[in-house]
């Protein structure tokens, strides 16, 4: 008896450094952001995840060159990171002390927007608009800068600068299109019309994942053809209600289940990955895929065929936003020399690079771009930038929304559901979200 | 008759009958149904292994050759500058030298750890062990997402946030839930002729644990010891949230670099995967070798 | 060693005397004094109650409120988070297809993985070589080795519809439209049943060869004279002998099968439609995803308490079995 006595109070003894390690983490490391922004120390920490041979990583590393010179004295240290690390865990690792000074981090009401609405991220209103910044970044660019206190884009103090832009295409097998004479289109007639040629001729034309977030780009896409601003602005932004069986959801999904049964989209596509589409675009099995500008480099340097890029025809509007963002963390500790870093990011040096080597840059002179692929494609965002064209991704509004729709349009191309029934179930979940969103 | 008899699979029992006797009164006749049993283990291996060829074959491929000619096709040239280029970006060395530590630690205090407080369940029988070894397999009920967030505060708040040992010292005890659970089941049937022995004998606790006890589970703590380095070295969750900076995370975590926003690099992956089942295979190998060499209670007495 | 009498292990069901069980049974008890076994235990239990215990409770704490995470604020919300999951149709349709989950990671691999570990040990062993044997164990072994997401990409390179090897393998052998493996609904499930199924056999395989070396080979020399054959001995021997091993496993694969997440996550993300749902990916949707933290806790404190109660009836099965064989009913 006494000896158990003795046992437990040996075992709480042990434990209970340790329990108090835990129970008094809430209030760990608070982050003083007023007159300590200036007492920086001697070394910026960068996180990132993009490939230091990416077009991102590249003009990044001409940017800490250029800070290197102008800061003699400060190591720059960077970590490569893993996105997923990023992408989940930052609302954790971003509470403690052992944060970096500058971060890459996802943009949107999921992710740079959670991040805002716990105060993990420093407010950079200020130094936007003293340094100019507000210039380069605008319109829709500008959007997924700026968070309110429940952590919707579009308004409130901005917290993330982007520095690229991304955006959703067709590219398309130009060799193949030769082949069976389709013209490019430039109508969604046409484009309609090209497709069946290319099925008459035993040829499926499209081959979006189901699985993955291509399906749901195309649908989006295809609802983009009917909209206008203000509709991407009740979707995105909850100005107003959406209507979720009005004429732009409808056509998409009726459009998604016809094509389907006409053979335009293979029926067996529900269960098919991103990789899976890229790959069998760029093994010339399917003459076009609609995705995005981070297929670029691949294609050029895997893509064997003739190949190019269009607009989706008959669309004012495309998805795409900015690119990720530079977020300076609440904790950071050397936050004026984070500013810096993000100014030389913008700058028309460090822009350009990322223009040349395909990154969408933002600011920075496309004519300096000697590639003729790269320049049509810098240009086309370009266009879509000064347009204010860009619509977001559908997945955006509300958090989980992906698998959602991933599983909603699943179901169309199984042809398992109605249309009517797959739009009601998505408008539930989106109602839903948006009421957890807005309402705390 | 106490001939010491090894359990090695590939003697039979040699006792004092002939070999020709002995062989005629086998369970099944020789002949064709032993190599049909051969025949079915091996199909079931290659089956097993199947997935593997394949990896194989996507491990040394270029990517353009893999986008155009798909996962199943033999590679045109046998390509390593992926490869290469994914080790230097990682520093990989540096992330196998992690796993390798950070695993190899927590198998061997895991197993010490489980090795411990079995004895006191199974074999002490103190009162009470059922409730013990359910508390101890709640570490096995619990989803990762539950320990997450407190983990993350409690390394912190002990200095230990960004290091192997948080590592270390979390699976440790994860895997020693485990370890506790097995080994306990198992003591709780040990022979109690041995122990009485032994205590007749004049040996304490202690010495009866580790000379008459461990011996005759060195089976069960081989397989331990494999399991608790094989989780852990594939542990994945955890260490993403511990880990967040390149010279502290582990192999798992590097891979998983591989996969970005939308893209994902997958002959290098494959590459990367092979490369690190390199170290738990041979940890494997080599510990599956003391798995056969067991030594019975029958032996023992 | 000293010659102690002659007996057989307790758990030997042929015929111990009722005076050897009481002798046993009577001296055991005045002989160990259980109390002092508790020095072994605190290593463990403190460590335990620390990275366990605690955590656990916090979880409980959070479930109790409404919160972002992060440094947002926590609101008290009392129980309202366990009693919207009692309404959520999702949560509770995902562990329907946690029955499908005990199939393929409990029954199956668990049955597969005795027969294998025997014909490994008692025949392949035998009659080849030892090596043989433990290559054969190693290669069903490879797949626990491999990490899930490689995993998730290999079984996609061999179901995938379009281009998977399996479907290749059905169009070279006639079939026009062989199924979409991965995309539809109906064979979504059984295929990543089937994938669970080839990762969980080597780990009862190796656990079941492990308790086959423990048992004493004179048993089976002794029923061997009596003329039992195969069969009989392993019912009468092995089976008996490899209880605890056996319930171990049962019990871990369950737990296992009730938390799995990452094959799920590789291979379907809960879809398509739903089809491939599981407790704790939900549980993880709304921790991560959704970032509603408090609900996510409760989620996964609802899980782990029926994972708790699972556990517990297996637990209580197995002593109970334990229980008998000590008493020789």
């Amino acid at each position: 008896m006494k000896r158990k006595i003795t046992a437990g109070a040996m075992v709480a003894a042990l434990a209970l450094p340790l329990t108090l390690a835990a129970c008094s983490g809430g209030d760990s490391g608070g982050g003083s952001d007023d007159a300590t922004a200036n007492a920086d120390g001697k070394t910026l920490t960068i996180w990132d995840y993009e490939s230091d041979d990416s077009a991102m990583g590249q003009a990044w590393a001409k940017a800490i060159e250029i800070f290197k010179q102008k800061h003699p004295g400060v190591t720059v240290k960077t970590e490569s990171q893993t996105f997923e690390q990023i992408q989940k865990n930052a609302k954790i690792i971003l509470t403690g002390d052992d944060v970096p000074d500058v971060m890459e981090y996802n943009k949107g009401n999921a992710t740079a927007g959670q991040l805002a609405s716990q105060g993990l991220l420093t407010p950079l209103t200020d130094v936007a608009k003293d340094r100019g910044w507000d210039k380069k970044v605008t319109g829709s660019i500008a959007t997924t800068a700026q968070y309110d206190e429940n952590g919707l884009m579009g308004s409130g103090d901005w917290y993330g600068i982007p520095n690229y832009g991304e955006y959703v295409t067709v590219y398309y097998n130009a060799a193949m299109f030769k082949k069976y004479g389709v013209a490019v289109p430039t109508t969604l007639d046409e484009f309609t019309a090209a497709l069946a040629k290319f099925k008459a001729a035993g040829v499926t034309p499209l081959n979006p994942a189901g699985a993955e977030y291509p399906l749901g780009q195309l649908w989006y896409q295809l609802a983009l053809t009917k909209a206008d601003r203000s509709w991407i602005d009740d979707y995105q932004l909850f100005k107003n209600d959406v209507d979720w069986h009005g004429e732009q959801l409808t056509s998409a999904t009726d459009t998604i289940s016809d094509w389907t049964k006409k053979g335009y989209i293979p029926k067996n596509s529900a269960g098919l990955t991103a990789e899976d589409m890229g790959t069998s675009f760029i093994s010339g099995k399917y003459p076009i895929m609609v995705s995005g500008s981070w297929w670029f480099g691949r294609l050029v340097n895997e893509a064997k065929f003739d190949w190019g890029q269009f607009q989706f025809p008959g669309s004012n509007f495309a998805l795409g936003s900015s690119g990720n963002l530079w977020v300076v963390p609440q904790n950071a500790k050397n936050k004026g020399l984070a500013e810096d870093f993000i100014d030389i990011t913008l700058s028309d040096e460090v822009q350009n690079i990322l223009g040349q080597k395909g990154g969408l840059p933002i600011a920075g002179d496309a004519s300096t771009i000697t590639d003729a692929k790269t320049k049509t494609f810098t240009e086309q965002f370009q266009k879509l930038v000064s347009d204010d064209s860009l619509a977001f991704y559908p997945d955006w509004p509300v958090a989980g929304f992906y698998d959602q729709i991933v599983s909603a349009l699943q179901s169309v191309v199984n042809g398992s559901k109605s249309t009517d029934d797959v739009l009601s179930q998505l408008q539930k979940q989106y109602e839903s979200g948006k009421d957890d969103l807005l309402n705390g | 008759m106490a001939t010491a008899t090894e359990t090695l699979p590939g003697t039979t029992p040699t006792l004092t009958d002939g070999p020709g006797e002995r062989r005629g009164r086998d369970r099944f006749h020789r002949g064709p149904l032993r190599w049909v049993l051969l025949v079915v283990a091996v199909i079931v291996g290659l089956l097993m292994i199947s997935p593997f060829v394949i990896m194989l074959l996507n491990a040394f491929k270029s990517p353009d050759d893999y986008s155009a000619h798909g996962p199943l096709s033999w590679p045109t040239e046998f390509y390593t500058h992926g490869l290469k280029v994914f080790w230097d970006r990682v520093d990989f060395p540096v992330k196998l030298w992690n796993s390798i530590w950070t695993s190899g630690l927590v198998a061997i205090f895991g197993v010490a750890l489980s090795l411990l407080s079995a004895f006191a369940i199974g074999i002490g029988r103190v009162k009470g062990r059922l409730w013990i070894v359910g508390i101890f397999l709640l570490a096995n009920m619990l989803p990762q997402e539950v320990l997450v967030y407190p983990l993350f505060r409690m390394m912190q708040n002990i200095g230990l946030n960004n290091s192997g040992w948080s590592i270390v010292l979390i699976f440790t005890v994860i895997q020693a839930a485990f370890g506790t659970y097995l080994l306990s089941s198992v003591l709780g049937t040990f022979p109690r002729a041995l122990l009485e022995a032994a205590s007749l004998d004049g040996a304490n606790r202690w010495q009866i644990l580790w000379r008459v006890v461990f011996p005759v589970v060195r089976p069960t703590l081989s397989v331990l010891l494999i399991f608790f380095f094989i989780w852990t070295w594939n542990e994945f969750f955890i260490p993403l949230v511990m880990l967040t900076t390149n010279d502290t995370q582990t192999v798992p975590i590097a891979l998983a670099s591989l996969q970005g926003d939308r893209m994902l690099d997958v002959p290098t992956l494959n590459a990367g995967t092979l490369v690190s089942l390199i170290p738990t295979l041979l940890f494997f190998l080599f510990f599956q070798r003391t798995l056969t060499r067991g030594i019975t209670a029958g032996a023992v007495k | 060693m000293s010659s102690a009498p002659a007996t057989l292990p307790p758990q030997d069901s042929t015929a111990p005397t009722t005076a050897r069980r009481a002798a046993r049974r009577g001296s055991g008890r005045r002989r160990w004094v259980p109390s002092t076994y508790w020095l072994y235990l605190i290593p463990g239990l403190a460590a335990f109650v620390a990275i366990i215990g605690i955590p656990f409770v916090l979880n409980i704490w959070y479930s109790l409120h409404k919160w972002r995470g992060g440094i947002t604020k926590m609101t008290w919300v009392g129980l309202d988070n366990y009693a919207d999951l009692m309404h959520d149709d999702q949560f509770w349709q995902s562990f329907r297809n946690s029955v499908w989950m005990i199939i393929a990671m409990v029954i199956i691999p668990t049955l597969i993985g005795l027969l294998l570990a025997s014909l490994l040990f008692d025949y392949i062993g035998k009659h080849f070589s030892g090596r043989v044997a433990s290559f054969l164990r190693a290669t069903y072994y490879l797949p626990q080795i491999l990490p899930v997401a490689v995993a998730g990409i290999l079984w996609n390179w061999i179901l995938n519809a379009q281009t998977g090897a399996l479907n290749q393998i059905l169009k070279t052998l006639g079939m026009h439209n062989p199924p979409d493996w991965l995309g539809n609904p109906s064979t979504a499930l059984p295929s990543v049943m089937l994938v669970l199924i080839w990762i969980q056999i080597g780990y009862p395989t190796v656990i079941f060869m492990s308790a086959l070396q423990r048992v004493d080979p004179e048993l089976y020399e002794a029923a061997e004279l009596d003329g039992a054959n195969w069969w009989a001995r392993f019912r009468a021997i092995t089976m008996p002998q490899i209880k605890p091993e056996t319930f171990v496993i049962t019990l871990t694969c369950t737990i296992a099968a009730l938390k799995v997440f990452g094959p799920i996550y590789v291979l379907t993300r809960g879809g398509p439609e739903g089809s491939t749902l599981v407790p704790s990916y939900y549980s993880y949707l709304n921790f991560f995803d959704k970032s509603k933290v408090g609900y996510g806790a409760a989620v996964a404190t609802v899980l782990t308490v029926i994972i708790i109660v699972v556990a517990s009836v297996i637990q209580l099965l197995q002593n109970r079995s334990a229980r008998k064989e000590e008493r020789g009913a």
